[in-house]
């Protein structure tokens, strides 16, 4: 038995490459007529942080990152069978590099214009 | 034919009864491994009030501990299948199952 | 890297990352207004950072990850972001006071004012981080930074009397000025307790692999490295109350700081000076920077590094740049960095307990710390500490601000 809050909810994010990808925002939990409910999936990313710390939060980063590519991408899903280990941290098979986009964008625009990077 | 509801929407959320009185607020919830899928299986249940929620925290610290400040903070676990999550955000007990929480609760001392 | 080494190693960091423009400048002020009285806010403040620097290796070495990751996965994004926004603030400010420090070490050696060396400073922090390998630059400063050995050896100089220093360890009242008194005090302990300083050594911690063998190297570490520290802060203040107390010089003007190794070393003693601020005060900021991006990374999910190119780890390079850009500017400015250094010490106090009480949960916490948590003295020590730090400068602080 886990206990999704404790040991999964805000847990890091490790993709099969051993690198860092966020961390467990959000889960989904199927609810089924007449059949128990399961873990759906896992969801990271978006704007579902701002959005749990406060409604007011999550419109104001909105607005404020308004007309930038990554603030209109939606939570990344992870379905749950892609989830293989549960531990100090939450290993996935993904690949990180699909997945962040905020990383993505300030790497090419901010990062690679600096010199020396 | 099936929904999907998320647990972070859920965790904090106050439960009650169909009549509408509040019973406990959910603290967590738990699931099972079975096949190839997990099940959810139980929801963790704290007490309500101010006093409980600052010393969920305080509870963790021996010191506090050994005043006497941990003692108005418990948990108790119920099916997941005895509550009705039509609107997610207001969770409550089906029909009769609060009544059998409520029992269970008194039987155990609590 | 054999034990030995890694111990030794890990003390001259740890004194490296003790003396800094916030324990030089609250020390030298301490001894020049109070003589020895205020000794004993050093060692208080020793006494709890060396538990929490214990604590913040012992919880990366047995539960695997560092406070902020922890603060996450254990209390929720809520508190996390009130600790992240409390921390971003107070280290902003520090951040600024030590470019100050360098640049006001700069200005002793060339007479060209601080303001101009602002940028300079500020642009030679982030180029260490930018292009550097963070582990040898640390340890590079770090070894620099024992030229500060210059403040025992001038205070050993000074034969100050031992019984004098001895009673400074007493907690006594003050004869005048109380509110400056407490003021300098609650500065003491913010500079002594930086929170910084446990963060980045919880993420060191983490980057080496520490496991439950290193439980004893951490003790150790932690104890003598801190201890060290303490001693030499104590010199500071010696060497000020013997300096600069008796020829009546109350350290509000920068320049009268850089006598206070003359008297005892002559025109050595202002070179050395200049340099322990200069290096001190560079070994912070590197710190504090990286501490602050870490916080950043550590919560949020991001990769992160000690040798982690700029290019693989974009939004936590350019927090640290961010950091940096805005502490510069606020010398650029012209905040006089000593007020912005005893102001943002005093802050620190009045956060402690924001700081260290989440992180007291998680060091009681069997999912983190197994059978290895806290024993109830140092969960006390700290809690006491912590709060008798921040009930203190809550009054101090608007007193001195509306008094000074």
């Amino acid at each position: 038995m886990i206990d999704l809050g404790r040991q999964v909810l805000d847990q890091q994010l490790v993709d099969r490459n051993d690198l860092n990808m966020g961390k467990v925002d959000g889960i989904a939990l199927e609810l089924r007529e007449g059949r128990p409910a399961r873990v759906a999936a896992i969801l990271t990313g978006g704007h579902l942080l701002s959005r749990r710390l406060h409604p007011r939060i999550e419109r104001w980063v909105r607005k404020l990152t308004r007309g930038l590519a990554p603030s209109r991408v939606q939570p990344l899903r992870i379905p749950w069978p892609q989830v293989k280990k549960i531990g100090i941290d939450v290993k996935v098979d993904f690949a990180a590099a699909d997945a962040m986009p905020w990383e993505h964008w300030v790497r090419d625009r901010i990062v690679r214009r600096i010199p020396g990077a | 034919m099936s929904r999907e509801i998320y647990l972070e929407d859920l965790l904090g959320r106050v439960v009650r009864t169909a009549a509408g009185r509040p019973v406990g607020r959910i603290e967590d919830v738990r699931a099972e491994p079975d096949g190839d899928e997990y099940l959810v299986r139980e929801v963790v249940l704290s007490d309500l009030g101010i006093r409980a929620r600052l010393f969920s925290m305080a509870a963790q610290l021996p010191t506090l501990k050994a005043i006497g400040l941990a003692r108005r903070y418990r948990t108790r676990i119920i099916p997941w299948e005895w509550l009705d999550f039509s609107d997610p955000s207001r969770p409550q007990f089906r029909e009769g199952q609060a009544r059998e929480e409520r029992e269970r609760g008194e039987q155990a001392g609590g | 890297m054999s034990k030995l080494l890694k111990i030794a190693l890990g003390i001259f960091t740890s004194i490296g990352g003790f003396l800094e423009v916030g324990a030089i400048a609250t020390a030298a002020e301490a001894g020049a207004s109070f003589r020895f009285q205020l000794i004993w806010a050093v060692v208080l403040g020793t006494i709890c950072v060396i538990f929490l620097v214990e604590m913040s290796g012992r919880l990366a070495a047995l539960s695997h990850h560092t406070i902020k990751d922890a603060m996450r996965e254990r209390f929720g994004p809520r508190v996390f972001m009130l600790t992240l926004v409390s921390d971003v603030l107070v280290n902003v400010l520090v951040l600024a006071a030590e470019i100050g420090g360098m640049s006001l070490a700069l200005q002793l050696v060339t007479g060209i004012g601080f303001r101009w060396w602002a940028l300079p400073t500020g642009i030679l922090t982030w180029l260490l981080l930018w292009k550097g390998s963070f582990g040898l630059i640390e340890n590079g400063v770090s070894l620099l930074g024992m030229v500060a050995l210059a403040f025992l050896v001038g205070a050993w100089k000074l034969h100050p009397d031992v019984h004098e220093v001895l009673a400074g360890l007493a907690l006594t009242l003050p004869a005048e000025r109380p509110v400056h008194y407490w003021f300098t005090a609650v500065s003491i302990l913010g500079a002594v307790i930086s929170p910084y300083l446990f963060y980045f050594y919880s993420s060191g911690a983490i980057e080496d692999h520490w496991g439950v063998d290193e439980i004893g190297v951490n003790r150790a570490v932690a104890t003598v490295g801190m201890s060290f520290g303490c001693v030499l802060c104590i010199a500071v203040m010696i060497v000020a109350a013997l300096v600069l107390q008796p020829a009546g010089i109350q350290p509000d003007r920068f320049e009268q700081l850089g006598l206070l190794l003359t008297g005892p070393l002559g025109r050595w003693g202002f070179y050395l000076f200049s340099a322990t601020l200069l290096v001190s005060c560079l070994g912070a900021a590197l710190e504090l920077s990286l501490a602050t991006a870490y916080s950043f990374a550590q919560g949020l999910g991001w990769n992160w590094g000690e040798s982690v190119h700029p290019r693989d780890a974009a939004r936590f390079s350019l927090t640290y740049t961010i950091m940096i850009a805005v502490a510069t500017l606020l010398i650029v400015l012209g905040l006089d960095p000593l007020k912005l250094t005893l102001f943002s010490m005093a802050l620190t106090s009045l956060t402690l307990p924001v700081v260290t009480f989440p992180f007291l949960v998680l060091m009681n916490d069997r999912d983190y710390c197994g059978e290895l948590g806290n024993h109830w003295i140092g969960n006390t020590a700290v809690i006491v500490i912590s709060l008798l730090a921040s009930l203190i400068a809550l009054v101090a602080i608007p007193l001195q601000l509306m008094g000074g």
